[in-house]
C-alpha cells in the first residue's frame, strides 16, 4: 500500500466524515488522550449497560486525518461489543498497527476487519503510529475509569 | 557566491533519500553539515584525540590549543570584546538555563519581573518558569502584532518598574520576525534592565556583532550553524560572568578544593564543568571558517531572496495560509493548509523528498495565540535554491490533490 492509497482510503471512508463525532448523551465512562508530539487531542465517551455492553460510543477531538479516521473507525467497530470483546479488539489492533500482518480477533466480522485493515499502512510511517493508536489507548482508559489523561508515545 | 558550489560542500545532497533528491527545508530545526566539519571530527578522533585542559602530555596540550582556537574564532565571528566571554555549553538550551539559573540565584529578588515574548521557543520560557516557583518571579509576555512581529513599542509598553530582565529571540523560528534587539537593548539599559537573547535562529542567518548589539547574554546553537550537535555557545558580558555564581560543579571549574572550602576557576573554566564536547568544539571551528569563507553578507542576501521567492509562491497557492508577515523576516515559511492537518502535510511532502517540520515547533504559546494546534514550517539554509521552493510548492499541490482540495 502506498501513501496515496493509505490516505485516500482513510479519507474517503472516515477522515472527512467522522462517525460518532460529538458527546454521547448520558455517557457513563469517558477519558481524554493527548499526543504531545503532534498535538492531537481526543475525548472518548462510552455508555455501558448493566451487561457491560457498549450501547453507545462517541468521540470529540482534533488532529490529523490518521488520528481522526482511526477514532472514527474504532467507534464504529466497538459499538455493540461487550467490554471483554472490545479490549480484545484493541489488543488486536495495536498488534496489527505495530507488527502483525493480520488481525486475529474472532470478535470482528470480515467486513469489519477490512475496514480496520485500511489503517495497516500506517505502520510504514513509524512517526505516525501514535496518531493511529491514541483513541484506542484512550478507549481502554475510559473502560478502566483512569482519571489521568492518556499520553501516547507509541 | 555560487550556490551550486556551496551545496557541493554538503555530502548529504549526494544521497538519495527514499529514491528522491533531498529537498531539505528544515534548517531552523537543524542544519546539514559541510564536509570540512564531518572530516574534522573524524580527523580529531583518528589522529589527535585527547581530553583538554588537564594532562601535560603532547596530545593533551595540542587538543587544548585546538579547543581554545575555536573560542577565539567564535569571539571573532560574533565580535565579542573578550575571549573569556565565550562559554561552551551542551546547547543553546543549556546556555539559557545557565543564565536563568544563575541570575535567579544571585540577582533576582522575590517579586521581580521578567519580560519575554509570545514568540519564544520553550527553551526561552521554561528556564524562567522555574523561577516562578523558586523565587516568586513574575513573567510577562510582549504580544505579537497582526504581522507576527514584536515591536519596540510593545516591549516598552510591557515594562514595569519591577522588570529586571528582558529575554527575547533574535529571530522567530515560526513567523521569521527579526526583533529590533539593538533598540530593545538600548531601551532596557537606559532602565537598568538586563537583556538576554536567544540567538538560535539569529546566529546562523544574521550578522553578529555583540559589541554593537550590546546585549548582556546571547545563546547560540551550533548544530543550527552548520556545526556538530551537542554543542552551544553562551556569550555573556564579562562583568556578568564574573559576578554570577557557577552553574554546575565538577572537574575543571575549580581553583582549589578543600574539605571546608572550595574556590572556583577563572573564566571561562568556571562555567565549563566536566569533560566538554571536545571533538564538537574543535570541529565547530570549521563551521565558523566555512561561514566566513562564504561570507555572512552573501548568506543573508541569498536567504532573503529565497524567502521572498518562497513567500510569493505560497501566497499565490490557494488554500495555503502563511503565518505572519513581518517586514524584517528571516528564512522561515510557516503555513497552514485549510482542510489538511500539518502532520498529514509533512508525511505527504516527505514522500516527495521534501523535508519540512510540522507541529508547534516548541512554541505552544504562539500557536495558542494564533488559535491553531500546529503548523507546517519550511525553513531555508545556505544550501537551498529556488528550485527547492518550487519543489515544495509542487509537493503541496500534490498533497492538496490527495485530499481532493
Amino acid at each position: 500500500m502506498n501513501l496515496k492509497e493509505l490516505y485516500q482510503e482513510i479519507i474517503l471512508e472516515h477522515g472527512k466524515n467522522p462517525r460518532n463525532l460529538g458527546k454521547t448523551d448520558d455517557f457513563n465512562k469517558d477519558a481524554k488522550g493527548h499526543n504531545p508530539l503532534c498535538g492531537d487531542n481526543v475525548h472518548v465517551y462510552l455508555k455501558l449497560n448493566g451487561q457491560k455492553i457498549v450501547e453507545d460510543i462517541s468521540f470529540e477531538g482534533s488532529g490529523c486525518a490518521i488520528s481522526m479516521a482511526s477514532a472514527s473507525i474504532m467507534t464504529d467497530l466497538i459499538k455493540g461489543k461487550n467490554e471483554h470483546e472490545a479490549k480484545e479488539i484493541v489488543e488486536d489492533f495495536l498488534g496489527m498497527i505495530k507488527e502483525n500482518p493480520e488481525l486475529k480477533s474472532d470478535n470482528l466480522e470480515d467486513d469489519e476487519k477490512t475496514k480496520l485493515m485500511c489503517l495497516s499502512g500506517v505502520k510504514q510511517y513509524p512517526m505516525r503510529v501514535k496518531c493511529a493508536t491514541l483513541s484506542w489507548h484512550t478507549l481502554v482508559s475510559a473502560f478502566d475509569d483512569k482519571k489521568e489523561e492518556v499520553k501516547t508515545e507509541n | 557566491m555560487n550556490i551550486n558550489q556551496v551545496k557541493k560542500e554538503f555530502p548529504i545532497f549526494d544521497e538519495k533519500i527514499q529514491n528522491n533528491d533531498l529537498v531539505y527545508l528544515d534548517s531552523a530545526n537543524s542544519s546539514q553539515k559541510p564536509k570540512v566539519v564531518i572530516d574534522r571530527i573524524n580527523e580529531f578522533y583518528t589522529k589527535q584525540f585527547s581530553n583538554v585542559g588537564r594532562s601535560v602530555h603532547y596530545l593533551a596540550v595540542a587538543a587544548t590549543n585546538l579547543y581554545e582556537n575555536t573560542r577565539t574564532s567564535v569571539q571573532r565571528y560574533i565580535n565579542a570584546k573578550d575571549k573569556n566571554e565565550i562559554v561552551f555549553t551542551k546547547g543553546a538550551t543549556e546556555a539559557l538555563n545557565l543564565v536563568a539559573n544563575t541570575l535567579g540565584q544571585n540577582y533576582l529578588q522575590e517579586g521581580d519581573e521578567i519580560l519575554i515574548t509570545e514568540l519564544e521557543h520553550h527553551s526561552n520560557y521554561v528556564p524562567w518558569h522555574f523561577l516562578r516557583k523558586s523565587k516568586n518571579i513574575k513573567i510577562n509576555f510582549a504580544e505579537i502584532n497582526n504581522d507576527g512581529e514584536i515591536t519596540l513599542e510593545e516591549i516598552e509598553k510591557k515594562l514595569t518598574p519591577k522588570t529586571k530582565i528582558i529575554s527575547i529571540t533574535h529571530l522567530s523560528n515560526v513567523t521569521g520576525a527579526i526583533l529590533p534587539v539593538k533598540e530593545i537593548t538600548e531601551l532596557a539599559h537606559s532602565k537598568g534592565i538586563i537583556v538576554v537573547v536567544d540567538g538560535c535562529q539569529g546566529a546562523p542567518h544574521l550578522k553578529l556583532d555583540m559589541q554593537d548589539l550590546d546585549c548582556d547574554f546571547y545563546a547560540i546553537s551550533c548544530h543550527k550553524m552548520y556545526g556538530p550537535t551537542g554543542l552551544g555557545v553562551l556569550y555573556g558580558k564579562k562583568k556578568w560572568l564574573e559576578e554570577l555564581p557557577p552553574y554546575q560543579g565538577g572537574g575543571g571549574m575549580i581553583n582549589e578544593v578543600k574539605k571546608d572550602r572550595i574556590s572556583y576557576g577563572d573564566l571561562p573554566n568556571k562555567y565549563e564543568a566536566g569533560t566538554m564536547a571536545t571533538a564538537q568544539v574543535i570541529a565547530f571551528d570549521q563551521s565558523i571558517k566555512f561561514l566566513e569563507s562564504v561570507g555572512i553578507d552573501n548568506v543573508m542576501k541569498h536567504e532573503a531572496e529565497l524567502v521572498e521567492y518562497g513567500q510569493e509562491l505560497l501566497q499565490k497557492n490557494n488554500s495555503v495560509k502563511l503565518i505572519g508577515n513581518p517586514k524584517n523576516k528571516g528564512g522561515v515559511l510557516s503555513f497552514t493548509i485549510e482542510g489538511i492537518h500539518p502532520h498529514d502535510v509533512a508525511t505527504i511532502l516527505d514522500e516527495d523528498g521534501v523535508a519540512i517540520r510540522a507541529g508547534h515547533h516548541c512554541c505552544q504559546i504562539l500557536h495558542d495565540k494564533l488559535n491553531i494546534p500546529a503548523s507546517s514550517r519550511a525553513s531555508v539554509g545556505i544550501y537551498n535554491t529556488k528550485d527547492d521552493l518550487d519543489k515544495l510548492n509542487e509537493a503541496i499541490n500534490n498533497c492538496k490533490k490527495i485530499f481532493n482540495l
